[in-house]
């Protein structure tokens, strides 16, 4: 009996980790999909041209810089923005507020914002940016946009990274004079920023990839020239292929599809890595 | 105030967590140069005590303190008093080595910065004679720009050790500093502390009642947050007065 009840559990165990295993590789199976996929299908489009020139003949010739020149605004404008201001709110959050009714209500409506469909923010856009503030549409307002969109992720995993630098640190400098903002500047800040970095690529890759939140505050289909100034509009990438996909039906477009589709997935990828590198850097030295 | 042998008085102690009391009418005075060893049963208050004398317990929230505590003639608790002040003057030594992840000479230079001392050279003269007394200079002096996390636990909290003399406190406080580290590694820090007392006063926590009678000149014995019996360790060891002690001391409870 006691063998049997033995035997039983081994069993269980086998299967039960056959099937986790099967979950974690049919997640990476997905991911391999669709670049494969999309290497399979784009990667003929992709070259210098491709990526340096402008669209030109209704989009059928030509390359897609523009598009990418305005992800890179985009995305860049919306970390500008958002890095710092969810950061402060993460150290408040972690490092000073008292627990309490205005820290819950903080922390509720970070959630809440977490939660709202990314069309919303587009909307909210729409009417708050670009004609309440008459920022037009423009880079500054998709960037702001885009900002509200990825600010929760970033409080909450900077709050986590902050959460999880031992109270040793904190002792340590605190022992030796230090005051409180002294030992968050100095110690936790400095130990807490690989998690900080991690948490930023994942809404970084957020950014570049939104299309509803951009349709209405920055992205234009076609813009004669690159743009100027943060009131101009500008293409995006994801845009790029959504208009790409549902307006036009030229047999010409099809591989340019598909390469715009490779080169978002590229950039997001990229700048993913970009991140991981200097995380590992800073990691490796220990030296703030 | 130099003709004042004492480093350190405590009047009528009394300390709270909450509505529990950790410290009941505590008074002692701890001579400067000298090393005192505080021992006693888990619990028995004697951390507590040691992180009263260097206001590491404001950092926790709903305690009270009754009486006082002089460092140097000067009421640490007083209103006037700023817990960060106190701090430079009173420097700490952990139960665990607890190195920031920044390189060794950083380790080393954090105080001293923090309190606006800027200049590479006097920064570089600081970091030297501070690990020189910590006897770590000759290990780590081609290194100090290497993590200190790449130090063996020993080295670690010999770094830790140089980074509170470089405050040049007046006051040292070591809350069991050996207990996470190997019979060798112990001794070197044993030897240390030995000769720091040349330029220091040593408070340190021990559960270690050999390190105590090693090392130490007086020794204080807490129970139930009771200071039980306090007074040269040689007549501690030998001749407890009270029942308590010697029942701690021979190894009846604890």
């Amino acid at each position: 009996m006691k063998a049997n009840n033995l035997k039983k559990r081994k069993y269980y165990t086998v299967a039960v980790f056959a099937l986790f295993r099967l979950a974690a590789l049919l997640t990476a199976a997905a991911l391999a999909g669709i670049v494969l996929f999309l290497i399979i299908k784009g990667a003929g489009s992709i070259s210098w041209d491709f990526l340096s020139q402008s669209p030109a003949d209704s989009m059928t010739k030509g390359g897609i810089f523009p598009a990418i020149i305005g992800t890179f605004y985009l995305t860049a404008g919306a970390m500008l923005v958002a890095l710092p201001l969810g950061l402060a709110t993460a150290v408040y959050l972690s490092e000073y507020a008292r627990p309490g009714r205005i820290n819950s209500i903080i922390r509720l409506s970070v959630a809440n914002l977490a939660g709202v469909p990314s069309v919303i923010f587009g909307l909210f856009g729409l009417a708050f940016f670009v004609t309440k503030l008459g920022l037009g549409i423009s880079i500054l307002s998709g960037s702001l946009t885009l900002a509200l969109i990825i600010m929760p992720t970033i409080i909450s995993a900077s709050e986590e990274a902050l959460k999880q630098i031992p109270l040793s640190y904190r002792e340590a400098s605190y022992a030796l004079g230090a005051s409180h903002w002294q030992t968050v500047f100095n110690v936790v800040l400095p130990a807490a920023l690989p998690g900080i970095i991690t948490g930023s690529v994942l809404s970084l890759a957020r950014a570049a990839g939104e299309t509803a939140p951009i349709m209405y505050t920055a992205a234009v289909f076609y813009t004669l020239h690159l743009p100027s100034s943060l009131f101009d509009p500008v293409m995006a990438l994801p845009y790029h292929i959504y208009k790409l996909a549902t307006v036009g039906t030229h047999e010409a477009l099809v591989p340019i599809r598909y390469g715009s589709c490779l080169v978002l997935i590229g950039l997001v990828l990229g700048m993913s890595l970009a991140a991981i590198i200097i995380r590992t850097k800073i990691r490796r030295n220990k030296q703030w | 105030m130099v003709n004042d042998p004492n480093a350190v008085e405590v009047k009528t102690l009394n300390f709270f967590y909450g509505e529990k009391q950790a410290l009941k009418n505590i008074n002692l005075d701890i001579k400067r140069n000298e090393i005192t060893a505080l021992i006693g049963p888990s619990g028995c208050g004697k951390s507590t005590f040691l992180r009263l004398l260097n206001r590491m317990n404001d950092l926790i929230a709903g305690v009270r303190l009754e009486g006082k505590i002089l460092l140097n003639g000067m009421d640490i608790y007083a209103p006037e008093a700023e817990s960060a002040d106190i701090r430079r003057r009173v420097g700490m030594v952990f139960q665990k080595p607890n190195p920031f992840p920044k390189s060794i000479f950083n380790n080393v230079a954090y105080g001293p910065m923090l309190h606006g001392i800027k200049n590479k050279h006097g920064l570089n003269r600081i970091v030297e004679s501070s690990l020189r007394a910590a006897a770590l200079w000759e290990e780590v002096k081609d290194d100090l720009h290497k993590s200190a996390l790449s130090l063996s636990g020993g080295q670690q909290q010999r770094l830790c050790l140089a980074r509170a003399l470089a405050m040049e406190p007046e006051v040292l406080l070591m809350d069991e500093p050996t207990s996470a580290l190997d019979p060798i590694s112990t001794s070197k820090i044993e030897e240390l502390v030995m000769d720091l007392k040349n330029s220091y006063t040593v408070i340190i926590v021990t559960h270690n009642m050999q390190q105590a009678a090693r090392i130490s000149d007086k020794t204080c014995f807490f129970y139930m947050g009771e200071l039980i019996e306090s007074g040269a360790t040689d007549q501690i060891f030998t001749l407890p007065q009270q029942r308590q002690t010697e029942n701690y001391i021979t190894g009846r409870f604890g």
